[in-house]
């Protein structure tokens, strides 16, 4: 293969990945709920801004402008859970748990909470682009062979494999993933043998906003720049690779997110910046026209 | 019911009806030429075409119940048809509105033939998909849109010869359209075409065992709405004079969903007071600056929180307003829950 493309298939990894964390939170999140988290580009958003501020405040090394990014992400989480998405599970039967209005007035309530938390930060920070101080960047270029790869992408794919790996230790080997995992499954069920509902929603929102949240910072130092509304387009293609993967296989969507980063990145050898955009949108409206089920789904009984 | 009525009391309705009118018509510019600023003109004339999008919408939204993320790139198909009939072939207005409502509806159509089937969340993603997409061919088609710097039309709006120049009077020209478009929806939402679609948005497979073609009426639904959205779109246009992919974003579709939200799903009226709201409250709250968009949201969340059906829902407009109103207003005694 050519170098080139070689180079961009390996940029396109390292977007996929970024995809592919902000995907995994929206998966959770619907496999614990059964509900769209519109508010999980925000997530993302207020990661990277948590990590700025640290930065501008304090300073501090690299590893900890991430740690607090996670954190950020999981307060953050907490804190939508509890505003967005507590005040409508009053009913937890389950004919409401499977009702439209009550999954669609959950969904308005985070498109609502979206729209508040992008223009506070809005307010606070300005519309324009913040800068990353140089010494924070990461594209240092680090030849590998014929390959000129740069750090920002080591550290992209380096620890989102880390969390990835971690994710699925604590899905798998933690008393908070099997909950997770049972609610997802069956959430009365669940209820009856005496897990506690509530605390592993909490519980999710933190894990999956965590992961939103440190996807922020990475690309924020990656690209070196910050600005309120950069949630959007990342999560509506985190969303595109979500519903590729049947909106609750966590490694569908990891697969789809990675082909949509590739695909991507090589699409923009035909096509200008501003249409590259278009590869995701129409592998979103294939797959739904297609696969209305996701090509990794089908599993989950669509009410 | 309403149409027994009308027909029983057709005095009364003509007298609600012109009522309205002369609010929308003589009142209203009346009131704002006496505060004498032209700029609440302009906030008059687009809460009138938000007030149709909101409409159009509801159509879709809340009597049939899909859940539309991309409303607002109809819009912008039937402003940018409008805007590039008119400034690359110096069409007259009357025709490029009812074409740009064409074509915005013909592109509903071809969107809703193959994602008919989806439902709920699926459906709504894929609306929220068709509008990024027809928003970056507007932003990137730059040989024909123009890309970001938008489009212009020098011509005013012509109609038979008379030259429509004044604030004053684009505003009657857009109230005029407004409430045609207004009514036609109301008049599509109460007829057994509007009773099909509720009963598809309660339960589709109830509707389908009882006759109803459902995924042909979702497609007329859809191409119905979408249709109201182009003429819209060509109204703004043609009255604002000039357009730019940056009012056709995942942004104004969600402001037209909040208003419908805020108002109540599947109502009209409060479709309309949603957008009258929505489009005042950031007018009325000027000192909150740049926080509009956040009053935009808290409203939608607490009005979603507090008032799930909407300021006038569905029960209340039609059904409280048929029973109640209209025995009160026929001059019956038996008022109250039959």
């Amino acid at each position: 293969m050519d170098t080139y493309y070689l180079m961009q298939v390996i940029n396109g990894l390292s977007v996929g990945m970024i995809y592919a964390l902000i995907a995994i939170g929206f998966t959770l999140i619907f496999g614990v709920l059964n509900v769209v988290n519109f508010a999980h580009g925000e997530m993302y958003t207020l990661g990277a801004f948590a990590g700025l501020v640290c930065i501008n405040a304090f300073g501090s090394p690299l590893a900890i402008v991430i740690l607090v990014a996670l954190a950020g992400g999981a307060i953050a989480g907490i804190g939508l859970e509890r505003i967005a998405f507590k005040p409508f599970r009053r009913f937890q039967d389950e004919a409401s748990l499977k009702s439209r209005a009550m999954r669609e007035a959950t969904l308005l309530s985070s498109l609502a909470v979206s729209i508040i938390i992008k223009e506070l930060i809005q307010h606070f920070f300005g519309a324009e682009m913040q800068t990353i101080p140089g010494q924070y960047l990461l594209n240092n270029p680090i030849p590998v062979g014929p390959l000129s790869l740069s750090s920002g992408q080591f550290l992209i794919l380096g620890s989102s494999i880390l969390m990835l790996g971690g994710l699925q230790y604590v899905l798998y080997h933690t008393r908070t993933g099997l909950s997770i995992r049972a609610i997802s499954n069956n959430p009365l069920g669940a209820k009856y043998v005496g897990l506690s509902v509530d605390k592993t929603i909490i519980a999710t929102f933190a894990v999956g906003s965590m992961l939103g949240g440190a996807a922020g910072i990475m690309v924020g130092l990656y690209y070196g720049a910050i600005f309120p509304s950069m949630g959007f387009a990342p999560s509506i293609k985190a969303f595109v690779a979500m519903v590729m993967g049947g909106l609750s296989s966590i490694p569908g969507a990891v697969i789809c997110a990675l082909i949509l980063g590739v695909c991507e990145a090589l699409a923009t050898n035909y096509l200008t910046q501003g249409w590259s955009d278009m590869v995701a949108y129409s592998f979103l409206i294939i797959t739904l026209i297609f696969f209305p089920q996701g090509i990794f789904g089908a599993r989950r009984e669509r009410v | 019911m309403t149409d027994t009525n009308m027909k029983a009391h057709p005095m009364r309705a003509k007298l609600l009806t012109a009522a309205i009118l002369l609010l929308v018509l003589a009142v209203v510019p009346a009131a704002l030429s006496a505060i004498g600023k032209s700029y609440y003109m302009q906030v008059a004339n687009s809460a009138l075409i938000f007030c149709i999008l909101a409409a159009s919408m509801n159509l879709i939204t809340g009597t049939a119940g899909l859940l539309c993320l991309g409303h607002a790139a109809f819009f912008g198909i039937g402003a940018y048809t409008a805007a590039l009939l008119a400034s690359n072939y110096g069409l007259p207005f009357l025709v490029t509105l009812p074409l740009s409502g064409l074509a915005a509806g013909l592109a509903g159509a071809m969107v809703a033939l193959p994602t008919m089937r989806l439902i709920s969340i699926y459906f709504a993603v894929a609306t929220l998909g068709v509008g990024e997409i027809i928003h970056v061919t507007l932003l990137n088609w730059v040989s024909v849109t123009r890309g970001p710097m938008g489009v212009q039309i020098f011509e005013p709006i012509t109609i038979f010869g008379y030259k429509f120049t004044s604030l004053l009077s684009i505003y009657y020209v857009t109230a005029v359209l407004a409430c045609i478009s207004i009514y036609l929806i109301w008049r599509m939402t109460n007829s057994y075409f509007g009773n099909a679609l509720r009963s598809v948005r309660e339960d589709d497979q109830c509707a389908e065992a009882m006759g109803i073609n459902v995924i042909k009426l979702k497609i007329q639904a859809f191409a119905a709405s979408t249709f109201f959205a182009g003429i819209a779109g060509a109204i703004m246009a043609h009255s604002v004079g000039y357009i730019s992919p940056d009012s056709f974003q995942f942004s104004e579709s969600i402001l037209i969903l909040a208003m419908v939200v805020v108002g109540g799903l599947g109502s009209l009226p409060g479709g309309i007071l949603g957008a009258l709201l929505l489009i005042m409250l950031p007018e009325a709250a000027r000192g909150l600056g740049d926080m509009r968009m956040v009053a935009v949201g808290v409203v939608m969340f607490l009005s979603i929180l507090l008032l799930p059906k909407g300021i006038l829902g569905e029960v209340s407009a039609i059904q409280m307003a048929r029973r109640q109103f209209n025995a009160a207003w026929n001059g019956r005694q038996s008022v109250g829950w039959k």
